[in-house]
């Protein structure tokens, strides 16, 4: 018994420690998503999309509202070059992208910060074929979507932010094109 | 003094199967792109009150195994490495029942060509428990009847909770993970077969991850959903050899293969095809015990083979363990 005290003390100890663990201790599933419109400019669905300009691995100068324009939207996915990355960017590749030809796909490095090792990651990876996108080594765009790995963003034809989330199975960036404006 | 030396090695080969199955368990994305830090149960040896244990790990990856089980590198520049201590208190409950806990902490230094990043925390935390399905000391040194083949079995059951940094926090980016964010219940079998001065060790592992709600990924606000992540099978082989020195204390070398697959998560009861992986390791350890049996160094090497298909959605590493235990009579 004292043994199970003693677990129990220290248990605590550590976790009270660590509040951020608690989210995970004791999941939540209330819907705290907070209320945004296009009236604000942000990464939040439903604000408007902040602009941005980046580099492709092949030197092509990349702008966001230059590249909306006649297209349904732009979809961006953030990867590392990590294996849930290749998964996720395999899965889009195979799966919604083909479904959605008025729809711009890109993958953004925001890892390497240089066109050259992002393109030798790009290549590596066997994404050749695809556009990929290069953050700058002060992480401009990732910064300004508040994204990290796997995080990928949906802006429609009218720059409004409809998705900026995780991809996860690929259901719900489907959903989301499917009712794009 | 002879019968010591058979009793030295089954406690031995306990420390050590124990040492093995959390080798084969443990490193579940461990990769510093998606949190890990895991750990599994400790085995007490038989007739041994408590013990303390305590392991410093180095993980060093070496790029991943991709969905089709192709290794693929890390992006150039890149150096990813993560380090975590555990330790760990084991006590038993009665003559048959043993109860642990083991707690790591985990740092992750990553190094890409245009980032650097360095996090530490918790990792997840493992409950143990063990019931000895034996009474005495199975090591014999010749088999003479079939009941010298009675392998020393455990079996037991573990928790893991969540108290890692996981992507359901409110956390940064994914480099500040350091657990997977899922209770999960296994079941577990240890069988142990020593004919001194040679050992055989096989775990079974069956685990099953609980469904939990969603409502954040990454410190952002999603809509709420339910996930769980796939059940996973695990398993390990390992032989031993033990030599006795000159003072009576004990050397043994262990080789271990291991195994482990997970199955595709779920998100609101739909199949997550771009989750699950499966790994395949070796390793070798050593271990050295005092003649009282009370100290145990022991030191392993882990590693995940590069080539492809012996693996997939998974990362590739090499691990370094350097662990200490004290057993109390």
């Amino acid at each position: 018994m004292s043994f199970l005290k003693s677990l129990l003390f220290i248990s605590l100890i550590l976790l009270s420690a660590c509040a951020d663990v608690l989210d995970d201790i004791n999941p939540s599933g209330s819907d705290k998503r907070g209320d945004f419109d296009s009236s604000t400019i942000g990464s939040h669905p439903g604000e408007t999309a902040a602009d941005f300009s980046v580099f492709d691995t092949l030197n092509n100068t990349f702008v966001m509202s230059s590249e909306l324009v006649g297209a349904d939207a732009i979809v961006v996915y953030f990867t590392m070059w990590c294996p849930i990355c290749d998964s996720h960017m395999t899965h889009m590749r195979a799966n919604i992208i083909p479904d959605y030809p008025n729809v711009k796909f890109y993958f953004i490095d925001y890892v390497s910060g240089l066109v050259s090792v992002a393109r030798a990651s790009q290549l590596d990876n066997g994404y050749g074929s695809s556009t990929v996108l290069v953050d700058d080594s002060n992480h401009t765009v990732t910064d300004l979507y508040d994204a990290t790995m796997g995080t990928t963003i949906v802006i429609d034809r009218n720059t409004i932010v409809q998705m900026n989330e995780d991809y996860k199975d690929g259901s719900k960036l489907k959903d989301i094109l499917d009712a794009l404006p | 003094m002879k019968s010591s030396f058979c009793v030295k090695a089954q406690v031995f080969y306990s420390l050590l199967t124990g040492a093995a199955f959390l080798m084969s368990t443990s490193s579940a994305w461990s990769a510093s792109c998606c949190g890990g830090g895991g750990a599994a149960t400790l085995v007490l040896p038989k007739f041994f009150d408590s013990m303390y244990d305590v392991s410093v790990g180095y993980e060093q990856y070496h790029g991943f195994w991709s969905q089709d089980g192709e290794h693929l590198d890390d992006p150039p520049g890149s150096d990813l490495n993560q380090f975590r201590i555990t330790p760990g208190y084991a006590k038993r409950i009665n003559d048959n029942w043993q109860a642990s806990i083991v707690m790591p902490y985990v740092w992750n230094d990553n190094q890409y060509a245009g980032l650097s990043s360095n996090t530490n925390g918790l990792g997840d935390a493992t409950l143990g428990f063990w019931y000895e399905n034996f009474d005495d000391i199975k090591c014999v040194y010749a088999v003479n009847s079939i009941e010298d083949l009675t392998p020393a079995a455990y079996f037991g059951a573990s928790l893991t909770v969540p108290t890692g940094v996981s992507p359901y926090d409110d956390v940064e980016n994914s480099f500040d993970i350091t657990g997977r964010g899922f209770y999960r219940l296994d079941a577990n079998m240890l069988l142990d077969k020593t004919v001194f001065p040679w050992g055989l060790s096989l775990s079974l592992s069956y685990g099953m991850y609980l469904e939990r709600d969603v409502n954040q990924e990454y410190g952002k606000y999603v809509e709420p959903y339910r996930r769980k992540l796939g059940n996973r099978a695990s398993g390990s082989l390992g032989f031993s050899y033990s030599k006795t020195l000159e003072e009576l204390d004990t050397l043994t070398y262990t080789l271990t293969y291991a195994a482990l697959k997970e199955d595709a998560a779920t998100i609101n009861g739909s199949i997550d095809s771009t989750s699950g992986f499966d790994t395949q390791s070796v390793s070798i350890a050593v271990a050295y015990s005092t003649m009282a049996k009370d100290w145990i160094v022991r030191a392993a090497f882990n590693h995940l083979p590069t080539n492809d298909g012996l693996g997939s959605n998974f990362p590739v590493t090499d691990t370094i363990t350097i662990g200490v235990s004290y057993v109390i009579p």
